[in-house]
């Protein structure tokens, strides 16, 4: 019977998804970004397929077709003011849709451990990078806290848009409050463990994995080359 | 809230109200913070997906909803730093997001001058709190700086004018100046809103849990 094998699968080098993130965040939101914008969102799908998170490769995909109805097509089947607006809205929102796509890989596949390794061989100052690292840490437990609030709201009939707009204080005071108190009883006891394992030491720890650039990191960079190039040479869709 | 909550922090950390020297458990501190303001926000904004106005509705909401979280994480905040880090990690965190450059450095900014108003009121001024945090909740405008600032680029898009007179005409109204303007004043009150709602749900709910 074959063993299983220990070793973590090597994903990609997290300094390489997070120059990938903010160079596609730059093209993709500058004056000429809708150009860029069918290539970064092929790239995204991609990235989920790579992690088979089906679920965010269908999602993208989805979200930017309604973007592009709603902003290229909803105009012209029917035009007026509203429509008009509408459109604007999509046109400026699919590059958010495309560049959170991108984004939230490296939010997902990135270990805190991972990430502040790669702040400290970038040399980034300790605040910085022990804060970053944490909230990584942090977002999952306050995403399940969040969730299990707005449940219990959902259970009392108490979401939705309607209600929302109607009592918009209320609705706030009803979400935050729950949600914020159970988020800080629960990083209590994650504060505590995190500062008696050494968190915020001045001393250098060393990492397990330390982060080196590897044959996923030149798959991406070869991908990425051939988006852009294709980008700047093929007829832009969206412009 | 108390309007001057300080010595049992001040014994806890030991630290100086203009010390610069950021602890293990600051660092905690901002970041528990900073992921309670992103995660708050974002499900209020994830209401905007509804529909593109109700989005432009919802930004004044978020402002509000922020101020609670911030109003409480400065009751915490003891000394120099801890709010510019604050502002810091969240336009870091932004722009990993999808956020602009331009959008996250006028965060950074508006981090830099809420401090400098959480300076002056050395850290335990109730209304400092406040309108700190009406200058950091312009960082939900910062969005919207680049239709400010490159109107004429993003306008230039031929998707503008293949669409007949009448999507022109309101693509014109609806990025000109005085409309953008005037959204920054509605986030701008809606912040100070924020502010003032914050302070008083920390007086009716967190006060008095042992929160803050």
């Amino acid at each position: 019977m074959p063993v299983p094998s220990l070793r973590p699968r090597r994903g990609l080098d997290p300094r390489a998804k997070i120059l990938l993130v903010i160079g596609c965040s730059i093209v993709v939101m500058s004056p000429a970004g809708l150009r860029f914008v069918p290539f970064a969102l092929l790239l995204a799908i991609g990235l989920a397929l790579g992690e088979r998170d089906w679920r965010r490769a269908a999602s993208l995909p989805a979200a930017a077709g309604v973007m592009w109805v709603l902003g290229w097509w909803l105009p012209l089947w029917w035009p007026n003011a509203l429509t008009a607006v509408v459109s604007l809205a999509c046109v400026y929102l699919i590059r958010f849709v495309v560049a959170i796509g991108v984004g939230a890989h490296v939010i997902v596949t990135t270990s805190p451990t991972q990430l502040a390794a790669a702040l400290r061989i970038w040399r980034i100052p300790r605040p910085f990078a022990v804060t970053l690292a944490v909230m990584l840490r942090f977002f999952p437990v306050v995403g399940a806290e969040a969730n299990a609030v707005l449940d219990a709201m959902r259970l009392r009939g108490l979401v939705g848009a309607g209600g929302l707009l109607r009592h918009p204080v209320l609705s706030v005071e009803r979400f935050t409050v729950p949600m914020i108190a159970a988020s800080l009883r629960a990083s209590e006891d994650l504060s505590a463990s995190a500062i008696l394992r050494g968190l915020g030491s001045r001393r250098k720890p060393t990492a397990m994995q330390p982060p080196r650039f590897a044959t996923p990191d030149l798959v991406l960079v070869l991908v990425t080359a051939t988006l852009t190039t294709a980008a700047l040479t093929l007829p832009a869709p969206l412009s | 809230m108390s309007a001057n909550p300080s010595t049992q922090g001040q014994a806890e950390t030991g630290a100086r109200p203009f010390s610069l020297r950021l602890s293990a458990r600051d660092l905690l501190r901002v970041a528990i913070f900073a992921v309670i303001f992103i995660v708050a926000t974002y499900v209020i904004g994830m209401l905007g997906i509804i529909s593109p106005l109700v989005w432009l509705l919802i930004v004044p909401l978020q402002a509000i909803v922020g101020g609670v979280t911030v109003l409480l994480f400065l009751t915490r905040v003891r000394h120099a730093g801890m709010l510019t880090l604050f502002g810091v990690v969240v336009a870091m965190f932004y722009l990993v997001g999808g956020n602009t450059l331009l959008s996250s450095t006028g965060i950074v900014g508006l981090g830099l001058v809420a401090e400098l108003i959480l300076w002056a009121g050395r850290y335990r001024s109730k209304w400092a709190m406040i309108w700190a945090y009406t200058v950091f909740g312009l960082s939900f405008f910062t969005p919207f700086l680049p239709l400010l600032v490159d109107r004429t680029a993003y306008l230039a898009s031929s998707n503008f004018t293949d669409m007949g007179k009448a999507y022109v005409h309101a693509s014109d109204t609806l990025l000109s100046v005085p409309v953008i303007s005037l959204l920054a004043c509605i986030v701008l009150a809606s912040s100070f809103l924020g502010g003032v709602f914050g302070s008083a749900i920390l007086g009716k709910h967190f006060v008095r849990a042992g929160l803050a």
